[in-house]
């Protein structure tokens, strides 16, 4: 046996060591930031849908710029985990890319629903794909697992890879009843948990077809034009307002009762001009 | 407390036996804190659970094959999501096992001295990395590359699923085998190499059977870590909810359960029946993970008696046993048979069977010595392989990372959604996280820990306790994610806040600690205790001064383990701690965060456009993690310098 065992010092050092390097640490953080002022600072969350947070985020970054003492917290977690939280009380704005269903509106019956935006849903190809224009059956087709291979659609012949969101999908909620007409998605559909991870697959991927929010469209994928009644209509801003391309739907905030103070304040801002800038700023439509 | 009673010196008997008493109650509480755990996760699972259950029907539940919860007709059926589950974990194992298993023999005994210091480290570099960062790894790289090697029309599959699982089993597997390697006594190496043996029978036949117990204890971490990720499953597997078609085909998608609670909890209609469904297959999967711990705790116990030659007939009898050895050993060659033949056509197979062949013909004219150095060389290049895997996932990070490193990105709050601006609030919220969930893992963890090897015989009570802790090592992150929403957020009442993330990731590397401070104190030799109780010294006096200064090396690697898991697991903090942005940083604990990891998770999958911030994101998360692993490496390396038995 050395001293060094003997030495009881030993493993203090260590303790000291994390000490001090704790103190640092937070030495450090409150020293960089300073809370410098706790008047008047208000406070609020808003959880809910990662579709719904682009908008939520960024309405409140710009809320907060000019009002220096409030706070907004925006979180993801989900459309229904953002309805339960306001439900609950544990957030002040619950944010969802689905309308409440009948479950929840019975179990919180005093949610109020604010629209601050559209989103249209974009169908979107590898941008080697010939295939460029789909109608809503054909679309439907695809999702069904009845047309299988590119061929069909006057494409290559590959067979298709239809790429969905998951099945607790806001987006894919509303993709079921607009274009599939609750008819059944092919099983060997692969699902994946967000628009960016769809986009991801979709843009390295030749044989796919995916579909997501009009925010996520870049030169990487390429966007199918829907055929509507022998009309092309490219999912625009203002094909979605005029209603002429046929999928979109709203993206919901909901409130325990009417809002006041802060929350009040923050969704008026969203829907003012300012806010609506945001909202097109985010690649979704505004509703005014 | 006196201050007097501290001392050796003081003679005052019943104080002192007072005080032993009062210490061995501390840590048998904190030995319960494992069980108290998991029997609470098990009855939330359960009760929210069983009335999805009682509505579908557990059989139909488990055996039927479809799982479409959101269709007009919904249909329940998880047989799919289990069989996938195997699958995934399987397949990381059978990457993860011999590559773990041949770097931890290179560490131990093969490498240099010099080399070895470098290598280790690295190894465990690669279990900091966080599992987002494995995910978007694999959706970018892997998948593509599959795709294109195979000439497939998509690459989430199966074994993209296997791939990324077992490079995230690896550091765990090599880390803990190779504590086991070095901590068996050189004396054996020196008696089997004095008798003639060559290095390599040195190995096989003599130190891996002596650490046997320790590397399983190893397989076992690893295959809990496989089982249980969520985030980085769930981006490259394809989550088709489908049996692959023939059931070894592994260029088919697969869904697990893991994956299936990861992208449909959130969005969830809460009180449905699919929500309580989601419950109902939590339960399901902690109960494979249940079994799976159970079955190897037995298998580990028995390996143990074999050891220690308790006089208990073995399980099975020599004969028998030779026959399931002959049966694995045609497992294992027919295996990767059968895997070849489905991705390169029957020749693929043939070449492999030809060079098994090849290799037992030739095993039987050639000399121990070439066999060495075959056996050296393949040990060589698993190694070589794994340093491989990390360089190209660290330099694609760093490469595609540094352009966003600029003082402003490390030194400002997130703005345009983390686009522009920095991530400061998130750095010092992961730094919040973690050492919250140590301070409050690593006490537990430790006093556990000594409880179940210094103050008590094994009997029924320390059984309970190691079987609790394996099932809530066995625990998947997710379901951590749900308990600590469930229990802590909202029937504690935390809210959304920096506790209730700091306790749900405590609990969560809780296991990891206990397991690995127990490995250190039990290779502290008893005639250190034994010294040490002569010289008249307390149970407790031991302990502290004796005992845990030797043990200290080992429970640092426990702990860098568990800082590398708490830094960059998103699944566990999702509903518990953080916030997606946040102007001031936190006065409170009961105040929630921002968190890299979570950051890193909405840049990549949620924010168009941000493409070097993501990076630059992950290259912080990285750096840091690293940070941490230096200093604790030092630590050791200090601790190992010192300590001399």
């Amino acid at each position: 046996m050395t001293d060094s065992v003997s030495n009881p010092r030993f493993p203090r050092i260590y303790c000291v060591g994390a000490a001090v390097l704790l103190l640092a640490v937070t030495l450090f953080v409150s020293g960089c930031v300073g809370n410098n002022s706790h008047e008047e600072r208000r406070t609020i969350s808003v959880i809910g849908s990662t579709t719904v947070l682009p908008v939520g985020q960024a309405g409140a970054d710009a809320y907060m710029d000019i009002h220096r003492y409030d706070e907004i917290l925006v979180s993801g977690g989900g459309s229904g985990g953002g309805i339960k939280a306001v439900g609950e009380g544990t957030a002040d704005i619950g944010m969802a890319s689905r309308d409440i269903s009948a479950n929840e509106k019975q179990q919180y019956p005093t949610l109020v629903e604010h629209i601050v935006a559209v989103d249209g849903i974009a169908l979107i190809v590898h941008p080697s794909n010939p295939v460029t224009t789909l109608t809503m059956d054909e679309v439907k087709a695809i999702y069904k697992g009845e047309i299988t291979n590119w061929k069909d659609l006057g494409g290559n012949d590959r067979s298709i890879v239809p790429v969905g969101r998951d099945s607790a999908s806001g987006t894919r909620e509303f993709f079921y009843e607009v274009v599939m007409h609750k008819e059944e998605f092919v099983r060997t559909q692969q699902e994946l948990n967000s628009n960016g991870a769809v986009k991801q697959t979709v843009a390295q991927t030749p044989d796919a077809i995916g579909y997501v929010g009009l925010g996520y469209l870049d030169t990487t994928v390429a966007t199918v034009t829907i055929n509507v009644n022998g009309k092309p209509v490219v999912p625009t801003i203002e094909n979605i307002k005029d209603a002429s391309y046929p999928i979109a739907r709203g993206l919901n905030m909901y409130t325990q009762g009417q809002p006041s103070g802060l929350v009040k304040d923050y969704l008026d801002f969203l829907m003012s001009a300012d806010g609506q800038r945001i909202v097109a700023e985010q690649g979704f439509v505004p509703v005014k | 407390m006196k201050a007097h009673s501290s001392s050796l010196s003081n003679p005052a008997g019943i104080s002192r036996q007072k005080k032993e008493s009062v210490i061995t109650g501390i840590w048998l509480a904190t030995a319960l804190v494992a069980v108290i755990t998991i029997i609470l996760i098990l009855g939330f699972l359960l009760k929210e659970g069983l009335p999805a259950l009682l509505e579908i029907g557990l059989r139909e539940f488990l055996f039927e094959e479809i799982w479409t919860p959101t269709s007009v007709v919904p249909s329940y059926g998880i047989l799919s999501l289990i069989v996938g589950t195997l699958l995934v974990t399987f397949g990381a194992m059978v990457i993860a096992v011999p590559l773990g298993i041949g770097s931890a023999i290179f560490i131990a005994e093969i490498a240099p001295r010099s080399v070895r210091e470098a290598i280790k480290p690295a190894i465990e570099l690669l279990a900091g990395i966080p599992s987002v960062v494995y995910g978007f790894f694999g959706l970018v790289v892997l998948t593509n590359w599959l795709r294109i090697t195979f000439d497939l029309s998509s690459g989430a599959t199966w074994l993209a699923g296997s791939i990324i699982l077992g490079i995230m089993a690896l550091p765990t597997i090599v880390s803990v085998s190779e504590d086991a390697i070095t901590s068996v006594p050189q004396e054996y190496r020196a008696a089997s190499l004095a008798l003639g043996a060559t290095r390599w029978q040195t190995i096989t036949g003599v130190i891996i059977p002596a650490a046997l117990s320790g590397i399983t204890a190893a397989v076992i971490l690893g295959m809990g870590r496989a089982i249980g990720e969520t985030m980085a499953v769930l981006m490259v597997t394809g989550n088709a909810a489908v049996i692959p078609d023939p059931i070894w085909n592994i260029l088919s998608p697969v869904r697990t359960l893991t994956a299936t609670l990861g992208i449909e909890m959130g969005e969830v209609a809460i009180g449905s029946t699919h929500y309580h469904a989601l419950f109902a297959v939590a339960l399901v999967l902690l109960l494979i993970a249940l079994i799976i711990n159970l079955s190897a705790t037995v298998i580990l116990g028995r390996i143990r008696d074999a050891q220690m030659g308790t006089g208990k007939p073995p399980l099975l009898s020599h004969e028998v046993r030779g026959k399931v050895k002959t049966a694995c050993s045609w497992l294992a060659f027919a295996l990767p048979a059968v895997i070849l033949a489905v991705i390169s056509g029957p020749g693929g197979a043939l070449l492999f069977i030809g060079a098994i062949g090849a290799y037992l013909f030739i095993k039987r004219i050639i000399s121990p010595k070439i066999t060495e150095k075959i056996a050296f060389g393949l040990i060589t290049a698993a190694t070589g392989l794994v340093l491989f895997t990390l360089f190209v996932i660290i330099f694609d990070i760093v490469s595609n990372g540094l352009p966003a490193i600029t003082w402003e990105f490390l030194t400002e709050g997130p703005r345009d959604l983390g686009r522009s601006g920095g991530i400061f609030p998130a750095i010092v919220g992961t730094i919040y996280l973690v050492i919250g969930a140590i301070a409050i893992a690593l006490p537990i963890g430790v006093g556990a820990a000594i409880y179940l090897n210094e103050y008590t015989i094994e009997g029924k009570l320390t059984k309970i306790i190691r079987t609790g802790n394996d099932l809530l090592n066995g625990t998947p992150s997710i379901v951590f994610g749900l308990f600590g929403f469930a229990f802590l957020v909202i029937f504690v009442g935390l809210g959304v806040s920096l506790l209730a993330g700091q306790i749900t990731l405590a609990l969560m590397v809780l296991p990891t600690i206990i397991r690995t401070s127990e490995e250190a104190l039990k290779s502290v030799p008893d005639s250190l205790r034994h010294g040490s109780l002569a010289l008249g010294a307390t149970r407790w006096q031991t302990i502290s001064r004796v005992v845990l200064p030797a043990a200290a090396p080992g429970i640092l690697t426990g702990t860098i383990l568990s800082i590398g898991r708490a830094a960059g697991e998103t699944a566990p903090l999702l509903f518990t701690a953080v916030v997606f942005s946040k102007r001031f940083l936190p006065d409170s604990v009961f105040e929630p965060v921002m968190a890299l990891p979570y950051h890193l998770f909405i840049l990549a999958t949620n924010v168009p456009g941000a493409e070097t911030q993501k990076y630059g994101t992950a290259l912080v998360l990285l750096v840091l993690v690293t940070g941490i692993y230096a200093v604790a490496v030092l630590m050791r390396r200090h601790a190992q310098k010192t300590v001399r038995w």
